[in-house]
């Protein structure tokens, strides 16, 4: 039974919908049991100081009724007077709908969740995408280049790195390289890492340079390597021997017939990667002081900013969504193999 | 499969591993940590997990923040390291004098350093006293090297200084040191005073005079609060051209007097009260601890790495061996049942990967009241890590599942589980223990994480615990590169040993992959 490509687009996005769906649900029931803990603490609490501050004023205390009366109000204000399931599912629906309100501590010096996140992103993006791209280009150029002669001391030593950098813990080395450059040779200024703010675009690009040097390191090598094996997969082909015995040049073979064919797997590859740097990295980000979205849940985890850490959850479930269907349809678009073959599944 | 095929198949296996080189490196260094995880009971003791938490007693003598003592081979300043003193390395004498039981104990220090220790720590005095009059009263002296210029050569440290059951006395910390320390200086025609003390009145007087005189100059009250008690005690104070040294110098800026310093301690107690002695210790509390230094309370790093392999190797596999099994039962199951089961069980699979892993593991944590144990850590680590093997093992299954010998099986009436355990799976196995070894550094990681957000038990010994501690204490910022490297170096090599064995594996295994 044939699928067109648009049936199938359509299938993909409807499929990656639900899944999205489910998802934040299931993450607001979390949340919500969280919020429930904190909020009821945080209104026990709150109606304790109110009643010293009334005992202050009017040297009595208050009645019962009027204790009860403040912690009604209070409850409501949090959100607390409806049910579980029922905040649950309101959750659920503003943080789809990019409802997604203020947050009742300040994170970021903003109550508002939408401007917390964009400034965390905009600086995620400054630094873990740029990173990114330079892996992606140094991984091209290097996998490509090993390609060519497999067992050749480039591909072993990419081989190597690639073993080496795999186990290393990303935020270990960016501690390793904040106490090399900054504290032994003195290159960096230690208040470049120590706080949060920098001002000018000199300070940030100063800034964003250990951070991209540890993220490039950490991650060429294994780029490289499966970049590399992608590359010779497709270099045993019969159809590379049949251009090789035609006559074309190498040259040409490597990027005009091989890349080209190896093409699906790398762009997936790229689309996930470029889209998942924009996750950031919690612990890096906390090492390097980063105020990117990794440093902005850890923030909200540590005020209990609810409905920050259930956006942010729902952006990163909302990125990988989209890379799994961008890169279906990618793939469907550069290999109708792909296409052919759903369709018949499906 | 029968027992003398299952072993033919494994001496085949071992004859082609055995020509990996990075496999068996990687299997050596594996056998290497297995051993020192067994033994660290035995190599450091087996009370370490209970006594671990900050602030133990047991690292009451242990110099904070202190480097590794081999540092000294590449440093022009030589600083002292721990050194212990036990009964063994004393000389006990014993003697009754009057209602007194006396025992006066003798030990030398060769002091070889330009640093000296940071302090003189005495333990493990225990006595029967029922009341605190009765308790055993501690003197030091000392008798420093021969320092040409220098009057007197003895110094009285400690006079008379109670010691109840299970106390310590920590020179640098006692008033009474520093006092009798400058006693001596004065004595030794260091300083003047402005009245000059009597000698025939009795010390105790005379100190307090000196004390008195001290508080009323500022210059001089300045320098005896200033003062480092061992940097005196242990220091110069001549130009070596039998010359005294200004006190300035001596308080600011002297170096070590190296050479032999003879110890020796007056442990007096009522007759009627019995002293033991046997645990007695005395610690010259060092600038530089051991292999790789100690952390902010005084605990070695190296023991913490020693024990942090059981953690590792712990979670590591039981989460690589977890997550491959359930993913590779997941992925056959969906195969081979097909239909409806199994796009359920892939969109299934698909939502658990749309769930973002650390933010979901930080939050499990915390419902874990933010202090996981390291069963519960397992299991959110198996949670969130089957999906990845699940796709594969399905995509192979998918392929096998059309093999001819299946369809044989089949129509000979095998059932479904006898197919899928005895058919499918087995054919995956070649792919699984590859990967349980390639999976073995992303769980390590992922306690390492966890543990340095500070969401673990802090009583575990892990890597990524003690690398929280370093963090905590600003280590990267203030240099202190022992408590930064070689916990994270740890991680790095263990993830490093798998990787090779699993990388090895691969090649041997999956015949397929050996062209390339």
């Amino acid at each position: 039974m044939a699928m067109g490509f648009g049936k199938y687009v359509a299938y993909r996005i409807v499929n990656a919908v639900i899944i999205l769906f489910l998802a934040v649900l299931l993450m607001s029931a979390l949340f919500t049991k969280l919020a429930t803990i904190q909020y009821t603490a945080q209104v026990d609490s709150d109606v304790q100081m109110w009643v010293q501050s009334y005992f202050k004023a009017h040297h009595r205390a208050p009645t019962q009724e009027q204790i009860l009366s403040y912690k009604a109000q209070l409850m409501h204000q949090y959100g607390l007077d409806k049910s579980y399931w029922g905040r649950t599912w309101m959750y659920t629906v503003d943080t789809l709908l990019f409802r997604w309100g203020n947050s009742i501590p300040p994170v970021f010096g903003t109550h508002s969740v939408v401007k917390q996140i964009e400034g965390a992103l905009a600086r995620t993006i400054l630094l873990f995408t740029t990173a990114q791209v330079i892996i992606i280009l140094i991984g091209l150029a290097l996998g490509v280049k090993s390609a060519q002669i497999p067992g050749s001391l480039l591909d072993r030593t990419i081989s190597i790195l690639a073993m080496l950098t795999t186990s290393l813990p990303m935020w270990w080395l960016g501690m390793l390289m904040i106490l090399l450059f900054v504290v032994y040779l003195g290159w960096l200024p230690i208040t470049l890492y120590s706080q949060v703010a920098v001002s000018g675009w000199v300070n940030i690009l100063k800034k964003m340079s250990l951070p991209v040097l540890t993220i490039v390191t950490v991650s060429f090598g294994g780029w490289s390597w499966i970049i590399r094996n992608i590359m010779i997969g497709t270099m045993q082909e019969d159809f590379i021997m049949v251009a090789r015995a035609k006559g074309v040049p190498e040259r040409k073979v490597i990027y005009g017939h091989a890349l080209k064919a190896a093409a699906p797997p790398i762009v997936t590859m790229i689309i996930f990667a470029m889209l998942g740097s924009m996750n950031g990295a919690i612990i890096t980000e906390i090492v390097f002081n980063w105020p990117g979205m990794g440093r902005l849940y850890w923030e909200a985890l540590g005020l209990n900013a609810v409905r920050t850490m259930m956006a942010l959850n729902y952006m990163f479930a909302f990125l990988f969504v989209f890379s799994m269907v961008l890169a279906d349809i990618l793939y469907g678009y550069l290999d109708p193999r792909v296409r052919v073959g759903a369709a018949a599944r499906s | 499969m029968r027992w003398v095929d299952f072993k033919d198949s494994v001496k085949r296996f071992w004859s082609e591993y055995k020509h990996q080189t990075s496999g068996m490196v990687g299997l050596a260094l594996l056998i290497i940590l297995v051993v020192l995880a067994f033994a660290a009971p035995v190599l450091t003791s087996p009370n370490i997990p209970k006594e671990w938490q900050p602030g133990g007693h047991a690292w009451i003598t242990n110099p904070k923040n202190a480097p590794p003592s081999w540092e000294n081979y590449f440093s022009s300043v030589k600083k002292a390291p721990q050194k212990v003193f036990k009964l063994g390395d004393m000389q006990v004498k014993h003697q009754v004098n009057g209602s007194q039981n006396v025992y006066t104990i003798t030990f030398n220090y060769d002091m070889r350093y330009n640093v000296p220790p940071k302090d003189i720590a005495i333990m493990g005095i225990s006595s029967n006293a029922s009341t605190p009059k009765d308790n055993p009263k501690v003197s030091i002296m000392v008798q420093r090297p021969k320092e040409k210029g220098v009057k007197y050569e003895n110094i009285l440290l400690l006079q008379d200084s109670p010691f109840p059951n299970g106390g310590s006395i920590q020179l640098s910390y006692t008033p009474q040191v520093k006092t009798l320390l400058f006693y001596w200086l004065y004595e030794n025609g260091v300083f003047h005073l402005l009245m000059p003390l009597q000698p025939q009145l009795p010390l105790n007087i005379r100190l307090l005079q000196l004390n008195q005189q001290l508080q009323m100059n500022n210059t001089l009250y300045g320098y005896f609060q200033s003062a480092d008690p061992m940097k005196i005690l242990f220091g110069q104070i001549t130009d070596g051209k039998g010359h005294l040294l200004p006190l300035r110098r001596i308080i600011y800026n002297t170096t070590g007097l190296m050479g032999n310093y003879k110890f020796t301690l007056l442990i007096s107690a009522p007759k009627g009260v019995s002293v033991n002695l046997n645990n007695l210790e005395v610690v010259m509390v060092g600038r530089t601890y051991g292999l790789l230094g100690t952390d902010q309370y005084g605990r070695p790093i190296a023991i913490g790495l020693l024990w942090g392999i059981r953690i590792a190797m712990a979670i590591g596999l039981s989460v690589a061996i977890s997550t491959v099994l359930i993913g590779i039962l997941y992925g056959v199951t969906s195969a081979y049942v097909g239909g409806w089961v199994d796009e359920f069980l892939q969109r299934f699979n698909e939502f658990m990967m749309t769930l973002p892993v650390l933010p979901m593991l930080i939050l499990l944590s915390l419902y874990f009241g933010g202090k996981i144990s390291l069963a519960q850590l397992v299991g959110i680590l198996v949670l969130f890590g089957w999906m990845g093997t699940a796709k594969v093992a399905r995509s192979m299954a998918l392929q096998i599942k059309e093999q001819t010998y299946i369809e044989a099986a089949r129509s000979l009436g095998a059932g479904t589980g006898r197919i899928v355990f005895k058919h499918i799976v087995p054919q995956l196995l070649p792919y699984a223990f590859a990967n349980i070894a390639l999976s073995v550094p992303g769980a390590i990681l992922s306690e390492a994480g966890l543990s340095f957000l500070g969401l673990t038990n802090p009583n575990m010994i892990s890597w990524g615990r003690m690398l929280n501690d370093a963090h905590a204490n600003g280590a990267t910022i203030n240099g202190y590169w022992w408590q930064v490297i070689p916990p994270g170096l740890a991680i790095a090599t263990v993830g490093l040993i798998f990787v090779l064995i699993g990388v090895s594996l691969d090649t041997v295994l999956n015949p397929r992959l050996k062209r390339a």
